[in-house]
Parts: structure tokens; sequence; C-alpha cells
């Protein structure tokens, strides 16, 4: 692990997460496919909301695949495939269109649909949806933009304060 | 000296004293032998850890982190063990022993944690320090177990002296179960934990929460900011070491201190294999140490030296220091080194809701958690099972990892999990085990590690007595929590392997009778008095409240008694 400390401990002040998924080696068309249609998922569960963009403009496609070759057992990146193409399937059976072409309340719908059918059907099915929703939540809250923008992010807060009021429209901190 | 060659330039390797290890109590011994006059030598195994310019994390913001803070998976596939511990991350993991690099044998399973640096283990603690009540020190006697050969009184004024320097936050409580100290201002409670707080106090009469007592600066002193060491940002990244030295550690506050004084010299990569003992003189010569790198071999020589590798380390030092009058070990005259080893029972622990409050936040993270003394057994012999057990519990609000499980998408959904979520509480048992003689650590017949010392074999396990505490924990927790006003309650025994709550101790324990101890009172080694232990092996038993602070204390006890009997010309 002294390599991961050597790689965070170049990345601290120099570069950006965005820069470094994007940096990574894509490999071949069928990645990017893969990475658009992930970028186009992320967008539809954490789209862009007033005062922060969706998850798929912070790169959220290579992360969830990074995150999954990286950080997962390789059996893993099947469920994650496996469970994209279950979600391409449903946007045929469901509006006979290919989901590229679904417009974001389509694929609302979609996934919404998708979710309460994963959460109640057989453990590989589920643990492929909480798989990818889990890395996309992940990803996008711990981007610098998802934590100091969707998040308030405090990196040296100086004092705790154990009673503090939450005012309506306050978010989370950070962690 | 006969049965050991002597290093070539052996005046050049002569000090005053010899401390083995640099974590926590090492760190202790370096500074009081270093300011009363001594030339001394701290041999640590592991690589240099400068403060602060060796915590490369430290400033690391979540997305600087390539995986986000996880691990690889190779990593983690690569790391049974380690990989179980809280603290191990991507962030953290360069402060942690691989398995792979440090074998040992696990007859009962056995999670050893280990931090191999500079500092040691100090870098990478939870940083809680309660003092002990003398309920601890006097409890395993009066229920017929080995007891201590020191009460609370004799260590007061020592914890008193540990808790200047370290700087403690806590309130003064007033409890006889639990000391009051020398305190740095205490952390707030959150709203949700005092109404805990209050209900249940006033439904369980005689149980008390307060606010938990840390090694944090909150308001430091001229001491403090002489060393460098300044305010705790309430950040609770301290895994990754605290670049303002906020927190304890033998980097930012022994090692410094020691270091004034013109007369420390701290030798890395230094394996210590075995202590020397001088058969003629019936005294500890020095110490034979393996280069990490080189394996070259050198010898070190003082008039006193001090163990302080860590607890199981420290009995593979004594047990592998074999000579002519020491067969079986040094200072084991009677077959008890390496055993009545002992942990905490961190098994149980419990999640709750807590309804309502949904205008009450906070701000900033805290390094600390209420905490409930022991109310089991403490004055009188109440339960099943033998000795008692704390109780840490912290509220909060669930943040957006609550999304995971809980259905929605777009930006409805995306909205709400980026508030504060309902409030959760989680509460954990920290108990006392009953050390007993076959829970032992012995020295492997055939397995060497790659400086050809012996790999250790862990025999330490769980007992009936455990089993019968978690079950009385999760009892309690849960009904205390219902009472509380709390929905939800779920308890769970994850039957964790010992080792993991890193609060091994025992095999060179403490007595009075050198037939039932392997050190005395000054944690001298009854067969060998030049020799000190003053890690976690010298504990007799494992009371219920965290250990470090009371290494603290007893380390600088003991070396005021060294140099005092250094002085009188007695060692």
């Amino acid at each position: 692990m002294q390599q991961a400390a050597r790689l965070a401990a170049a990345y601290v002040g120099t570069q950006l997460p965005i820069a470094t998924w994007a940096a990574m080696p894509a490999s071949g068309a069928a990645d990017t496919e893969i990475e658009r249609l992930l970028d186009q998922i992320g967008d539809t569960i954490l789209p862009a909301t007033p005062g922060s963009p969706g998850a798929g403009e912070v790169g959220i496609g290579r992360f969830v695949l990074y995150l999954t070759a990286e950080c997962h057992p390789p059996e893993t990146a099947a469920t994650l495939h496996e469970a994209l193409a279950g979600i391409r399937r449903q946007a045929s059976r469901r509006f006979s269109r290919d989901w590229s072409t679904l417009a974001t309340g389509e694929r609302e719908v979609l996934l919404a649909d998708y979710e309460r059918e994963a959460l109640a059907a057989t453990p590989e099915r589920k643990t492929g949806w909480l798989h990818l929703k889990g890395l996309i939540l992940l990803g996008y809250f711990t981007s610098e933009a998802g934590a100091t923008r969707a998040l308030r992010y405090d990196p040296v807060p100086g004092a705790y304060r154990g009673v503090v009021p939450l005012l309506p429209g306050d978010r989370s901190w950070a962690p | 000296m006969a049965s050991h060659p002597t290093t070539p330039g052996a005046r050049t390797h002569t000090y005053d004293a010899i401390v083995i290890g640099s974590g926590i109590s090492g760190g202790w011994a370096a500074k009081e032998l270093c300011e009363l006059g001594l030339r001394t030598l701290v041999l640590e195994r592991g690589r240099d850890v400068q403060h602060p310019g060796d915590y490369p994390t430290a400033l690391a913001n979540p997305w600087d982190m390539p995986h986000r803070g996880r691990l690889p998976h190779e990593v983690v596939r690569a790391n049974p063990i380690v990989k179980r511990c809280y603290a191990f991350d991507e962030a953290t993991a360069h402060f942690f022993v691989k398995d792979a690099e440090h074998p040992y044998v696990q007859e009962k399973p056995f999670d050893w944690i280990r931090g191999y640096q500079v500092g040691g283990k100090s870098l990478i603690w939870a940083r809680q320090t309660q003092r002990w009540s003398r309920f601890e020190f006097e409890g395993p006697a009066r229920d017929g177990l080995a007891g201590w050969p020191i009460a609370y009184d004799d260590l007061a004024p020592w914890y008193a002296h540990v808790e200047r320097l370290a700087g403690i936050s806590g309130n003064r409580d007033g409890l006889e179960e639990l000391p009051d100290g020398e305190f740095q201002p205490p952390w707030e409670m959150n709203e949700v934990e005092r109404v805990l707080q209050s209900r249940i106090g006033a439904a369980f009469p005689g149980r008390r929460v307060v606010q938990g007592r840390c090694a944090h600066l909150t308001a430091p002193a001229a001491q403090h900011l002489a060393l460098g060491r300044s305010q705790c940002q309430a950040r609770h990244l301290c895994y990754r070491g605290c670049p303002f030295g906020a927190y304890f550690s033998s980097n930012s506050a022994t090692l410094p201190a020691a270091a004034q004084t013109g007369r420390l010299t701290v030798r890395p990569h230094s394996v210590v294999e075995s202590i020397l003992h001088d058969d003629a003189t019936g005294r500890a010569a020095g110490v034979r140490v393996v280069d990490a790198h080189s394996r070259q071999v050198t010898e070190f020589f003082a008039r006193v030296i001090f163990v302080n590798a860590s607890c199981l380390n420290t009995n593979l030092i004594l047990l592998n220091s074999r000579s002519k009058r020491f067969p079986g070990g040094l200072g084991n005259d009677h077959g008890l080194l390496g055993r009545y080893i002992a942990f905490h029972n961190y098994r149980g622990s419990l999640t709750a809701e807590m309804e309502g409050f949904g205008g009450s936040y906070y701000s900033g993270r805290r390094p600390t958690m209420p905490m409930m003394p022991s109310f089991r057994n403490v004055r009188r012999q109440e339960t099943d099972f033998q000795r008692g057990y704390m109780v840490f519990f912290t509220a909060y609000r669930r943040d957006w990892n609550r999304g995971v499980d809980e259905p929605g998408v777009g930006a409805g959904f995306k909205e709400r999990i980026a508030r504060p979520g309902p409030w959760e509480i989680f509460m954990m048992m920290q108990g006392e085990t009953v050390p007993r003689h076959e829970h032992h650590v012995r020295l492997a017949e055939d397995r060497r590690d790659a400086w050809g010392i012996p790999q250790l074999v862990t025999s330490v396990g769980y007992t009936p007595n455990d089993d019968h505490m978690v079950r009385d924990f999760l009892a309690q927790g849960e009904e205390m929590l219902a009472r509380a006003g709390a929905k939800r309650i779920h308890g769970t025994d994850d039957h964790r392997n010992p080792g993991l709550d890193i609060h091994e101790m025992g095999g060179a324990r403490m007595g009075r009778e050198p037939r039932h101890s392997v050190v005395n009172a000054t944690n001298q080694l009854h067969a060998c008095p030049n020799v000190f232990v003053t890690d976690g092996a010298c504990m007799p038993s494992t009371g219920v409240q965290n250990p470090s602070l009371t290494y603290m204390a007893l380390t600088a006890r003991a070396a005021h008694h060294a140099v005092a009997e250094l002085k009188k010309g007695s060692l």
C-alpha cells in the first residue's frame, strides 16, 4: 500500500479526480459506450440541480468502471454488466426504444421500476443494482463538485459544536 | 557476556539506557529517561516517521484519493487479518503492518494488528484515555484472580504527570468508578446524546453517561505549544497522522521532548533479536539487533533496558532471550512468561434510530464519543459472569449513504439524500476478559521470520464468561435504548477474533510474588531487575477502560524508579 500512499500524496493539491479518472486509459470502444451509459444512468439518479452538477458531469461512468475493476472481486464486473444489460432490456420492453433515445422523464420511470423490481428479485440482481447505485453515490458525493456543492465540505472545522440548528435547505456535511 | 560475541567497538555502542520500541510506552520511557539525564537509545524495528512531514495523506480531500478511501481488492485479498481493522483504509494503510510482511502462527484465531514505524501504533490509536479506577485494580483479587501489586493511589500522581503533557480532554464527572484527571476542556455532546444521557440516567439510577476522555488538545498550554503542538481542528482524520500535533503521539509529543534534552538517539530499522544476559552479574548487558534491511547483527549495551515492543512482541523478545541462566526466556523462572494473555471483548454492538430532533444538527467531526463506566460487578459480584464492561455510544444523522438502500432516483431523491437524514445510534461494549493460564503465546519451533527470529504462536481465545458478558450487554443495551425512547433497536454479536480490539495485554504480568508473576510492582523483571516491562505485557488484568493512559503512567513511574535505583547504585 505504499503505492496508494504515494498516489494519494502525488494527488494532494495537484490533480482533481475528474482529471484522474479521465486520465485513465479507456480500453476500447465498447468501454467508452458503457461509460456513456453509466454517465447517463448517473445523471438520471443524481441529475444536475440548482447549485450542483449531475453525476455524469463528474465522470461517474469511468469511476464506476475503475472502482469495479480495482476494489471488487473479478466476478463483480459481470454482475455490473448484467445490471446494465437488464436496464437496456427494460428500455426495449417498456418503451420499445433504445435507452439512448429515452427522454429524462422516461429514464427516471425506467430506473425507478428497475430498482423496485431488483430489490424484490434474486440476490444476484439485487446485488448488481446496489453495486451500481452505491458506486454512483460514492463517486458523486466524494467528488469535488459533489462534496463542495451538493454537500457542505469543511476540511478544517476548527471545533465541534454539538447543537446547531438545521435550517431549511441546509445540506449534510461531507465526510 | 560469556555466551555472546561482543560487537567490535562496544564502547561506541554503549548508552545509559536502551528502550525497545517507540510507540506510546516506549516514547514515554525515552522522554522520562532523557529528561532524568540518561543517554538513551530507542530501537525501532520499522522505518522513521517524522512529524509532520511523513503524513502523506493528512491533508488529502476525499477526491484526492483514487479509490475514495477504499482499498484495492488485491490489497484486501492479500491482507485477511489487517483488513478487518476499522482504521485500515486507503489513507492510512502505510501505517499498518501487512499480513505477509510479518507472519505468525494462529493456534487459535487472533487478529494481531501492528504498526511498525517510529511512533508505532501511537499514530493510529483510537486515543481514548480514561484513568482506571480503584475497582479495576482491586477487582481481580476480590474475584480470586491474580491481584495487582499496586493500588490506584500509587498510580494517581503518575496519571496526572502524563495527562499534563499528553493533553487529555474531559469533564470532571466526580465518579469513583471513573476518576477525574488533569483535563483539557471537554468535547460537547449533540442533542440526541444529551437526551440519552438524561433519560438513561433517570431510568437507571447509578448508571452514568459521561463524555469520553481523549488525548486531544482542546486548549493547548505552553508546554504543548513549545513542542509545536496545537489545538485540535475537529477534522477526525487522526489515523493519517495529525499535522497539527493535536492528538498525542510519540512523534508529536514524547520523542520531540526527549530529543530536546540532547540525549536521545532513535535508531529505526533495528529489529531486536534478544536481550543479552550477563550470567556473571545477573543483569542484562544489552540487546542484539538485526538490521531490518542488511540483516547485519549489532549489539548495544546499557545499564537499564526498557522493553516496550508492544504486548506480544515484548513477550516474543523476552522468550527469545535465552541464556544459560534463563533457558526458557529472560526472567522466565516459573514458566509464566507468555501466559495469561487477555484482551478486550468488543463483540457486542447495537444500532437504533431516534425519531424526531429533525431540527438539530452539529458541526465539525469529534474525536471521541459518550461513554458509560462499568455498572456491572463494580462493588460486588452481581451477575453470572465475572468482571464487567463499559459502554461507548454515539448519535449521528444519516448521510447520503442511506440513498443506497432507500429507493429513489432523480432530482427529488438527490436533494433529499444530500440533507441530513434520521438520527441513528451506535452503541458498543468494551468488556474485561479474564486472563487464563492456557491463553498464551510461545515461540514457534519450526518457523522463523525473515530476520531469523522464531515466529510467535498465538493461543488466545474466548471463554463462556465472555459469552455471558456479551449476552448481558446486548440485553442491557437494548433495555437502555428502549427506555430512552429509541426505536428499531438491533443488537449483534459479531464473534470477532480476539486481537481486533488491539488491546492485548499480559504475558509478563506484574505481581508481588516471583512465583506468580514476571515483573514486580515497579515493572522490573523479578529475576533480572535492570530490565523493565511497561507496555501491555505487564498487565495482570485488562480492566474495562482503555489501557494506553495506564501504560503511560506505569512507564513514567518505572522510569523514575529506574533512575533512582541507578543513583543508589542498586542496578
